[in-house]
């Protein structure tokens, strides 16, 4: 088992550092980062095992394997930090589980990929950093994101979405709205009326017979 | 005449949850795929002249007065697939509505005639020389009188509006109102989650409503799967109803001698695909264009509050024709989530401080005449958007990230976000140049939507090379129209809904 987790470690990297090549993802987006997981396929949990391994998800999380939530769990701490302003903790904030809504939209075969891809990059920190995403410092998490971020188009790929999705599982709720003067829906606070249809043209035959329903 | 009543609000709609057959046969003159611009205008014009007319909508009917003006919501409830549809790389979302109505309930208001430069190219290069300004100036007479099109009113032009006109007039670029669809503008700046009070001109409101007081019927949550011919002519479509579980609830055929498609650029050539029907170009899903767009955020000494008032509000057209740069520039609102999108001000901290300043942003969008070099494919289970920026037009993306730099610092901004992967932010003149110009033509880099999906079913006169007539018909299948963006035979820069009422008005007379 050593043995083979080794030799897997060792097709990850290679694939992994192919990966950087910036000719070779000119098409990838998720179906990319499927491609590299697929090698990948059952060798990351070998390679380093974290004490979140052992933690259950919520029960609420049914959308998200326990992985997952503890991805997201992990990114809403590092990506979403208060102090110094006068903003919303984002524990008090249901943004993994709007997360998890988000996720469900998605159609089948594009939420594998994006499963393979939060998995990747959950794991393949291991390289860098000497562990998981998961048990990264917010510190160097943070850099990481940064770093990525002016990465590889892969690297790119999964940083947006992880953020895309924690900031709008954040932002989306009415909760977080007020220190920033975002004023939401309005038009019932404001009691603007309904204008109803438009009336038919006026060169229209019946536009005079017009009835209410 | 019809025997339905024109109702004052809302729609009568045949929606799943009503269905109780499991089979449904319909008879009709013509079936309409897809109630936005496109198939509404085409289900008035054709049912005033006493056509039976049914029209098949894929997505949902979502009432005005059930619109959240929550924009996470409503990507949900009223956008193609929940607001997810991007391009096989995933860094271009493309945004269209997908319920009655379509992407009219969930656009901007933005009016634009074609540029006749524009429709000059199309005379020169695809032998329509019957689309001229001249014969299509009736059409936009009449569409534009029947949405209240309009001038932006001083007090439609918001905070973030008036920054943007200063700050053009400093620079003596030409800034001009932009023209809107609506009537008594609620200025709530929630167009893109629908007008909630019905303002918006869309065609929830009008063209929908008078189509069914002259006897069209709608059909929603109504996916049609295939057009079907007999004899080499248009026979009516096959189409599946599905409840919003995603169970299946009855099987539809419409027979008729004319079918219209008009479910967008993305859509329509997957159903003639689907269908095997039109290609002999090869044309189908070729030539995708998308005006692939950049919300440039800046932040202001002053507050903003770019959510504040109508959407939309000025445009600076200096550089639109394609000699000058090929490029418009709008004033933008958004609210927080979208927010979160358009700039890259680092992780954490810096994350956070940008977002609680965020009265203090505003944003102009870019839209750019891109090339025709993307593709839509079906490969039996799933369509796919292969686009990504032609190398030909990322110096037209650059010059308008750059104007749109100028412009901000010009209105008095102080920092400018360009909308990359990585943290660039320009703080004065010296900065442009080099925020900008080591940018990369790569996936992932920008941060681009495309609200303006075109040209995938081509209009031209050589029927090897394009697949629908000036008319509108299809070269290959008699009865069998286009009429939606799909045929624009190339990106025409600006907003295309009034180029595709225009279009949709002349192809259902041509029809008569």
């Amino acid at each position: 088992m050593a043995m083979n987790s080794q030799y897997q470690a060792g097709r990850i990297q290679r694939v992994w550092q192919q990966g950087m090549a910036r000719r070779q993802f000119l098409k990838w987006g998720l179906g990319g980062v499927a491609a590299v997981t697929a090698v990948a396929a059952g060798g990351f949990a070998l390679l380093r095992r974290s004490p979140r391994d052992d933690m259950p998800a919520p029960e609420w999380a049914t959308g998200l394997s326990a992985a997952e939530y503890h991805l997201f769990e992990r990114a809403r701490v590092v990506l979403l930090p208060v102090e110094g302003t006068n903003l919303v903790d984002s524990a008090t904030v249901p943004v993994v589980q709007n997360v998890q809504t988000t996720l469900s939209f998605l159609d089948p075969v594009t939420r594998k990929e994006l499963g393979a891809g939060l998995s990747l990059f959950d794991n393949v920190v291991v390289f860098s950093h000497g562990c998981r995403f998961v048990d990264l410092e917010a510190g160097p998490a943070r850099e990481l994101f940064d770093r990525w971020g002016e990465g590889s188009v892969l690297q790119r790929t999964l940083t947006t979405v992880i953020k895309q999705l924690v900031y709008s599982g954040y932002w989306q709720e009415p909760a977080t709205w007020p220190p920033t003067e975002f004023d939401g829906p309005v038009s019932d606070k404001w009691g603007l009326p309904y204008l109803g249809n438009a009336p038919l043209p006026q060169d229209s035959p019946v536009a005079s017979q017009q009835e209410q329903a | 005449m019809s025997q339905i009543r024109f109702q004052a609000s809302g729609l009568k709609v045949h929606q799943a949850a009503d269905v109780i057959d499991s089979q449904i046969t319909l008879d009709a003159d013509v079936v309409i795929v897809g109630s936005g611009a496109g198939g509404a205008v085409s289900a008035y014009e054709l049912a005033r002249q006493g056509k039976r007319v049914v029209v098949l909508e894929a997505g949902p009917y979502v009432p005005s007065q059930a619109f959240t003006e929550d924009f996470t919501q409503s990507l949900h409830d009223l956008y193609q697939d929940q607001g997810g549809q991007a391009n096989s790389s995933g860094d271009l979302l493309v945004l269209q509505g997908a319920c009655v109505g379509g992407s009219t309930v969930v656009n901007g208001c933005v009016c634009f005639r074609t540029p006749d430069f524009i429709l000059q190219d199309w005379q020169r290069d695809f032998g329509l020389s019957e689309l001229t300004e001249a014969e299509l100036a009736p059409y936009f007479d009449e569409v534009e009188k029947n949405l209240s099109v309009h001038d932006n009113g001083e007090h439609e032009i918001a905070r973030h509006g008036q920054v943007i006109r200063e700050g053009a007039k400093k620079l003596g670029w030409s800034v001009k109102p932009l023209r809107r669809n609506i009537r008594q503008c609620g200025l709530t700046g929630h167009c893109l989650s629908g007008c909630k009070t019905e303002r918006k001109q869309s065609m929830l409101v009008t063209y929908l409503p008078w189509a069914q007081a002259y006897g069209a019927s709608i059909y929603s949550d109504t996916r049609v799967e295939k057009v079907l011919t007999e004899n080499g002519e248009a026979s009516g479509v096959e189409a599946v109803i599905t409840r919003h579980d995603g169970t299946v609830a009855a099987s539809m055929t419409v027979k008729a001698p004319r079918v219209i498609l008009a479910a967008g650029a993305v859509q329509t050539p997957v159903l003639l695909l689907k269908s095997g029907l039109a290609n002999r170009s090869g044309q189908v899903g070729r030539n995708f264009a998308c005006h692939p767009s950049l919300l440039v955020a800046a932040r202001y000494p002053q507050p903003i509050h770019p959510w504040r008032g109508a959407l939309l509000g000025v445009h600076v057209d200096e550089f639109m024709h394609p000699d000058k740069g090929g490029f418009v520039l709008e004033d933008g609102g958004f609210g927080l989530v979208e927010m979160t999108m358009l700039a890259e001000p680092g992780t954490g901290k810096p994350f956070m401080d940008y977002m609680a300043d965020a009265r203090y942003l505003s944003g102009l969008v870019t839209l750019i005449h891109d090339h025709n070099v993307g593709t839509i494919e079906w490969d039996g289970e799933r369509k796919a958007i292969n686009y990504q920026l032609s190398n030909a037009d990322f110096p037209s993306m650059q010059r308008a990230i750059k104007a749109a730099a100028r412009l901000h610092l010009a209105s008095g901004a102080s920092e400018v976000y360009v909308p990359a992967s990585d943290k660039r932010v320009i703080r004065s003149e010296a900065d442009i140049d080099d925020q900008v110009d080591s940018l990369e033509n790569a996936p992932q880099h920008l941060r681009m939507v495309s609200y303006h999906p075109q040209g995938t079913c081509r209009m031209g006169a050589d029927p090897d090379a394009s697949v629908v007539k000036a008319n509108g018909e299809t070269h290959d299948v008699p009865g069998l129209y286009v009429a939606d963006a799909s045929l624009l035979p190339t990106s025409i820069i600006v907003n295309p809904q009034i180029t595709v009422y225009a279009l949709a008005t002349r192809i259902a007379r041509h029809m008569s």
